[in-house]
């Protein structure tokens, strides 16, 4: 968060900024050209690496399977065909399964932000006397990697205890789970650690309950926190695949994630590969539309795998 | 020469001006004796606040800890009751063959990952730190391979490992006179495939981190470094790199700690193979898991799960002691 | 101040009923075929016949994911026939799809549907485990339940021969081979290899000529080691043995898989007439068959039907013939089949219901003119294929009959199935391993992996380990 900040101090100081390389030498025709090479090649290397994967598979969605095979790099040796697309949406229905991964990410962001903000704030503003080993407590889970939880989890999952209730085969599988955030809890709780107190006294006087104060003071200051942690949370969803795997079989609920292998051994290949074109178009879409903030706090997330 | 961002203070909320935090400070007594008062007085809506924590961490995070423990020292299949075992599934664990594949296949990746995915994203966010046009242009391709679904990617390049001559790399290397490679038809070469497609699909990300905190390296050292005579390589290693140790630190144990949970990759490259070439520590869990007979073998996978956490707890404690003297204060 | 509570408490509502549209949704699990018309029909509007049946809804295994719309069409309108015949059932169909990895996952899920099939090397296991019902009456209730071959039937039978699972399918492996490949090698597509020797040379012939594999294996999720199987009866071998106690040894390392494997490595390494790809399973070997790119392989006579169903084959180049025995005694074809079970998470009148359905849609059309007919229709009406030659479940009398009933409405090409249909019942078919089938299989899938994948893999050693871990498993009860 530390750098995050240090960026918007950047950009508020005078524009007179400067990187590694000093005026003088950029003045030098050497040095300038070298680093218009460097970068022109940079640029090249990202266009071939980052986009021409997305090109082919853009060009392979509308070629036929034997011209795929035959001659993958070839262009339309024998014409394209959009309506690999249509069969793809008709026949592999992937509008169901990007729906399915909206409702789970939907419901992850709500239930994610839902718990952090309130632990967060109880453990930040409330302070109960035992927030201490609250506190402590959530981040020793901090220190546990998810595999250890993966089995048990999905104990719990086939048959909640106490209640003994069924979650597989519902997102609730996904979404609460999903919940037990604790790098989120800890990102809220020191947030709101830095608001400024006097606020919330001046709130009280005026005679707000903890449930005002919450709702319209400390929610409304934390618009950047919760930003964070809704790329993080989205991302999440869409990053994940071994729990929906397992815990939602049924595949009208599956999302993109988990449907899109079972579909490809029974599917042709050109009809698959649109599919996948299909999948790929809207995070790219949504990508470039919300460029900033997922430039701004997802980097972090995009650098944890899995 | 106002001061240096250095300088200012870390404790930097939205609006705390000098005044602000004079009454904060004057009010503190104060603002402890309500609080107390608040708490006895509205207890109950800080139990209700803290409800969704305590009911979703209790349920799906705490209690699958300590279960997880438990059923490492039981047998459990969801059939009978368990019973206690002892360290007979730990035992079993060690004892099985492709517990040493699996182990040294996820050492093997993450050694691999480290050469190819490490210092790849550090150039690259060099280099396009001191672009100065169409720095967007340039991130956005960066950070387009993050943006796809895993599994679209993992898809799609299975398809770019086809080993047939006609394969879409095979096609590539054809160009230059390089021979059809067996890709991830063959032991040897799976594992550095799956590496390669892994530090694809992540290093857009790593490069953003690297790129935020060199844009935050202060002009001025720059400036005196230039003062000093230095060339640009110099300042790279004498300036660049030290104040970006902090970083590349977390960013290293984070990307170990990753790779240590390996499973979309292999699961849906190769399934382990061939011949276990490609298998890692958490698809063997998934295996014993969910893969074995009819009727998993819980307590196993529970117990190999306890390990990696074990050792993933104590290699990350050792590492953070190693390292401190090296991080600068961030 | 006022406002803000307003604010507050709207806010608060359009919480909650977000909450209840989103649970609404998540709630919806109506498991329907894609476009299936019949299911989306209320189980309580139907007319209860006069024998007072309440009204019952089942699942039940329908198709593969990713079958053409035709596929599922054909599926629906025999659903809406069975659903015509029984007016209070009401039929639902999921998806599905047997793979070894995925099935434990959706059996610990509790997620299979009321009606499922599984292979024959699953149904004691099952049974044992106490997943599977207990059908016993019902199927003995059946007409025709004295008429099943007794070698098929036990696969779904306990240890006291009660009835937990009906045999719906028997195969028998075979030789599969793309004809058109076969033509444009210089090869007689109506003369396919008769020995092992042949199979060799043709591979090296189609894999110069063709530039595709000659010869494929399939190597992962498990069927890795039946193949392997299939290849070790084929010369006399046996993966298996069980003496007079019930004592079962593992026997993998026999003289037969280890020739079995040297011929593969023979022919990936010194003939390189095995292509580039080995990790195929049964769907993507399917796929790559289909697709022109395999020239032979090892598959259940029973595939033509998914060929066309989810991999778009072009039926010209089907072609099918018998496994070369070895002239050991023990030479024999391995055969499989399946089973259809009913969810031990069901009531008593959905068993019953399942029971129905399995008569009606599996064994229907092998025991009654009406029904093999009406079947046969069905799938004609929607351009599936009809014919395919298949194993008999009862005696091969009954078999022919059910034949010769469909005669006209065949629209497979059977011609391209005689070197298959006029030798399969002459050879001797053996069972699959009887004991810890799917572990055996896998524990041989790194086997053949590595022979495939590895010049310098040691067969021997190889052997001997899997021996070592089949051992172990089968021990472990």
């Amino acid at each position: 968060m530390t750098l995050l900040r240090r960026n918007r101090r950047r950009r508020t100081q005078a524009t007179a900024e400067r990187g590694l390389v000093s005026y003088a030498e950029w003045r030098r025709p050497a040095i300038r050209w070298t680093l218009r090479l460097i970068q022109g090649g940079t640029l090249l290397f990202l266009l071939v690496f980052g986009l021409g994967p997305l090109l082919w598979l853009a060009k392979s969605s509308i070629t036929p399977t034997q011209d795929t095979l035959r001659a993958p790099m070839a262009l339309f040796p024998h014409g394209f065909d959009l309506g690999f697309f249509v069969t793809a949406w008709t026949q592999t229905h992937i509008d169901r399964y990007f729906l399915n991964t909206v409702w789970i990410a939907l419901g992850s962001w709500f239930v994610q932000i839902a718990t952090a903000t309130t632990a967060g704030y109880a453990l930040s503003v409330l302070r109960p006397r035992f927030a201490r080993v609250l506190t402590g407590l959530v981040l020793a889970t901090l220190f546990v990697p998810s595999i250890v939880l993966l089995v048990p989890l999905y104990l719990t999952v086939v048959d909640v205890p106490l209640l003994h209730i069924r979650m597989i085969d519902s997102f609730w599988a996904v979404w609460l789970p999903a919940g037990a955030n604790a790098f989120n809890v800890i990102l809220v709780k020191r947030f709101f650690d830095n608001l400024p107190r006097e606020i919330f006294e001046a709130a009280r006087v005026d005679g707000a309950g903890p449930f005002r104060l919450f709702w319209s003071i400390v929610l409304a200051m934390s618009r950047p926190i919760l930003g964070v942690v809704s790329v993080f949370a989205v991302i999440g969803t869409w990053k994940d695949y071994l729990w929906p795997l397992l815990v939602l079989r049924n595949p009208d609920i599956q999302p993109l994630s988990v449907r899109l292998p079972t579909l490809q051994p029974t599917t042709e290949l050109d009809i698959f590969l649109a599919a996948l074109a299909i999948a790929t178009v809207i995070p790219i879409g949504v990508f470039l539309l919300f460029q900033r903030m997922f430039l701004r706090g997802g980097g972090l997330g995009g650098a944890i795998k899995g | 020469m106002p001061p240096s961002p250095l300088l200012r203070r870390k404790a930097d909320a939205p609006s705390m001006g000098l005044r602000a935090q004079a009454i904060a400070a004057s009010s503190a007594p104060l603002v402890r004796r309500q609080r107390r008062a608040w708490l006895t007085r509205d207890g109950l809506s800080t139990l209700v606040f803290l409800l969704p924590l305590l009911l979703i961490f209790g349920l799906f995070s705490w209690f699958p800890i300590i279960r997880s423990v438990v059923m490492s020292v039981q047998v459990t299949n969801l059939v009978s009751t368990p019973r206690f075992v002892g360290l007979d599934n730990f035992a079993n664990v060690l004892a099985d063959p492709l517990f040493g594949k699996a182990v040294a296949n996820t050492a093997y990746f993450a050694l691999l990952a480290l050469i190819i995915g490490f210092p790849i994203p550090l150039v690259l966010a060099v280099i396009m730190s001191e672009v100065r046009r169409f720095k967007g242009i340039y991130s956005a391709l960066a950070y387009l391979p993050v943006v796809i679904p895993p599994v679209v990617s993992v898809l799609l390049w299975r398809f770019f490992f086809d080993p047939r001559a006609a394969g879409v790399f095979n096609t590539i290397l054809g160009w230059v006179g390089l021979g059809p490679l067996p890709w991830l038809q063959d032991s040897g070469w799976a594992m550095p495939s799956i590496v390669l497609e892994a530090t694809w699909a992540a290093a857009g990300g790593t490069v953003i981190i690297y790129l935020a905190a060199l844009l935050s390296v202060p002009s001025e050292l720059y400036d005196a470094a230039d003062v000093d005579g230095a060339t640009i390589w110099q300042k790279i290693r004498y300036v660049t790199l030290p104040h970006l140790r902090a970083v590349l630190l977390i960013t290293l144990i984070l990307q170990l700690i990753a790779t240590a949970q390996l499973f979309t990759e292999p699961f849906l490259f190769t399934g382990g193979g061939p011949a276990n070439a490609t298998i890692t520590v958490l698809l063997l869990i998934y295996h014993y898991a969910f893969q074995n007979s009819l009727g998993g073998d819980y307590g196993m996978a529970a117990a190999l799960s306890v390990m990696l956490a074990v050792f993933l707890g104590v290699f990350t404690a050792g590492y953070l002691w190693l390292t401190r003297s090296w991080s600068t204060t961030s | 101040m006022a406002v803000m509570t307003h604010r507050g408490l709207r806010a608060l509502a359009l919480a909650a009923s977000a909450i209840v549209v989103v649970s609404a949704c998540s709630a919806a699990t109506t498991t329907t075929a894609p476009t299936s018309a019949a299911s989306a029909a209320p189980a309580a509007t139907s007319e209860p016949s006069a024998a007072a049946h309440k009204p019952v809804t089942i699942t039940v295994a329908s198709l593969r994911p990713g079958s053409t719309q035709d596929a599922f069409d054909a599926f629906n309108l025999q659903t809406s026939q069975f659903e015509a015949k029984y007016p209070w059932i009401t039929v639902n169909g999921q998806e599905y799809n047997w793979t070894a990895p995925d099935f434990t996952a959706a059996l610990a899920a509790g997620t299979l549907p009321d009606v499922y099939t599984i292979p024959f090397t699953d149904g004691k296991g099952l049974i044992q485990q106490g997943q599977l019902v207990n059908i016993d009456a019902r199927v003995r209730a059946l007409p025709y339940a004295s008429k099943f071959n007794p070698n098929v039937l036990v696969n779904g039978q306990d240890a006291t021969g009660k009835i937990f699972a009906v045999p719906i399918q028997a195969y028998a492996m075979s030789l599969t081979y793309n004809r058109t490949l076969f033509t444009q090698a210089g090869l007689d597509p109506t003369k396919p290899p008769t020995t092992w020797d042949e199979i060799e040379a043709d591979a090296k012939i189609i894999s110069t000529k063709d530039n595709v594999a000659g010869f494929s294996q399939m190597a992962t999720q498990n069927t890795g080691g039946w193949q392997l199987t299939t290849l070790t009866y084929a010369l006399g071998g046996r993966m298996e043995s069980t003496d007079a106690n019930g004592k079962t040894t593992a026997t993998v390392n026999n003289p037969q898989t280890k020739a079995a494997l040297q011929m593969l490595q023979k022919m990936r390494w010194t003939d390189g007439s095995m292509g580039s790809t080995f990790d195929y399973n049964w769907g993507s070997m399917n796929q790559g068959y289909a697709s022109g790119q395999v020239g032979m392989f090892v598959g259940g006579s029973d595939l033509y039907t998914t060929l066309i169903q989810n991999d778009n084959l072009t039926p010209a180049d089907y072609g099918i013939t018998t496994i070369p025995l070895a002239s050991d005694p023990n030479a024999g074809v391995l055969g499989g089949g399946t089973l259809a079970a009913v969810n031990v998470n069901t009531t008593e009148d959905q068993r019953d219901a399942a029971v129905d359905w399995i008569d009606f849609y599996y064994m229907n059309k092998l025991n009654t003119q009406a029904g093999a007919v009406a079947d046969a229709q069905a799938l004609v009406a929607n351009k599936q294929p009809v014919g395919v030659p298949s194993l008999p479940i009862f005696d091969k009398a009954t078999y022919d009959q059910s034949q010769q009933w469909i005669k006209d409405l065949i629209n497979v090409p059977t011609d391209q199935m005689t070197p298959f249909t006029s030798g399969i019942f002459q050879q001797p078919l053996v069972n699959e391993p009887r004991v810890n089938t799917q572990d055996l299989y896998a524990a041989l899938d790194p086997v053949v992996q590595a022979v495939l994948t590895d010049k310098n893999a040691d067969i021997d050693a190889l052997l001997n380990a899997a021996n070592t871990t089949v051992q172990a498993i089968i021990d472990k009860g």
